[in-house]
């Protein structure tokens, strides 16, 4: 097996383990921003020597930084749009409080 | 019936269902003092004929779904001064007065804290469609609270519980999804359940405004995210 499909699988394990026990809490949020960092500076390597790209992805088994960097697209997509359903999810459930509360201060009897 | 009327709470959710509701509402009060219609945000007149007819209403500003409005109703009613019994029934007309008579005399014998009427159990003749018989025995089956319960018909409208049930109701799924969230949560508090045959009223009405069963497949996605979300 390439390390390549090393990878992508933990990445896809990775992803389910964070769908089972999403739950946003301080540290979530600061291990979101320690990755956004180095991206950042992942970004900025791959922009200045481009060509190293394809020595990492030959190194885990593939043949040219571009599909390396497809790869790592991907599997972010995924995660991105795992992280906003279940955003969404959570804002409805407050949304629906919301307007319960709101139902229930406006409540109507039939005496009038 | 043991149970004393004036301490029956019926809850019905209803989202456009003003051809229909006072009709369901007169009939419901013609038994019971107490019914609460949850307007989940109609277009229509809902709110204002229920009212008419004799019901509580409480009005969502915009439409949540179904889960949300019986959510709110067990809300508004469990807070009304004497109640001790609930009930849950339909708006589109489907359900029989006398199966919830008979669900709160099993409720009143005082061993379960929740009844929940079936469309596939005992000797009642079922009208339901072969299709969709067929989809909703297997969803009792293969969920995991329905099947280790003993359910047989895990998406029934109709279902008549006490006031420990009622407080500690926390309905997260505001749309179709929440009659599965309903067994899980008996599953997970050990409430005592009991189900009693019932019977639907297969109408065009009902049928028109019943649900595809395509839906199911969002009640399956929703039944295993649940859990996952903060509440």
């Amino acid at each position: 097996m390439n390390w390549i499909q090393v990878l992508l699988i933990a990445a896809v394990v990775a992803l389910l383990m964070y769908l089972l026990r999403a739950r946003s809490n301080a540290k979530a949020k600061a291990w979101v921003k320690i990755g956004f960092a180095l991206f950042v500076i992942a970004a900025v390597y791959a922009i200045l020597r481009p060509d190293d790209t394809t020595v990492v992805a030959n190194w885990l088994g593939v043949n040219r930084g571009t599909d390396l960097l497809f790869y790592a697209l991907v599997i972010a997509f995924i995660f991105t749009t795992l992280s906003t359903y279940l955003r969404f999810k959570e804002l409805e459930l407050r949304y629906a409080r919301l307007a319960r509360a709101v139902a229930l201060a406006g409540a109507r009897t039939p005496e009038g | 019936m043991d149970i004393d009327p004036s301490r029956v709470w019926i809850i019905v959710p209803a989202f456009n269902e003003a051809q229909v509701i006072g009709d369901v509402v007169a009939d419901l009060r013609s038994v019971f003092a107490h019914v609460v219609c949850v307007d989940d945000g109609s277009s229509d007149t809902t709110a204002e004929t229920a009212l008419r007819a004799g019901a509580h209403v409480v009005s969502h500003p915009v439409n949540l779904g179904q889960g949300a409005a019986i959510q709110t109703g067990v809300e508004y009613a469990r807070s009304q001064p004497g109640a001790a019994v609930f009930a849950t029934f339909d708006a589109d007309g489907q359900h029989r007065l006398k199966d919830v008579v008979s669900m709160l005399e099993r409720l009143s014998r005082g061993d379960v804290d929740i009844v929940i009427g079936t469309r596939f159990a005992g000797s009642t003749i079922s009208h339901t469609p072969p299709l969709k018989r067929l989809v909703l025995r297997a969803a009792a089956r293969l969920g995991p609270s329905s099947r280790r319960l003993g359910l047989t018909d895990a998406h029934n409208g109709l279902r008549t519980f006490d006031k420990t049930v009622a407080d500690h109701l926390d309905l997260t799924m505001s749309g179709m999804s929440h009659a599965g969230e309903f067994i899980a949560l008996i599953d997970e508090n050990r409430w005592r359940v009991a189900e009693e045959p019932v019977e639907i009223l297969y109408t065009d009405y009902s049928v028109s405004k019943g649900q595809p069963l395509l839906n199911g497949v969002n009640v399956v996605f929703d039944g295993f995210l649940r859990g996952r979300l903060r509440r």
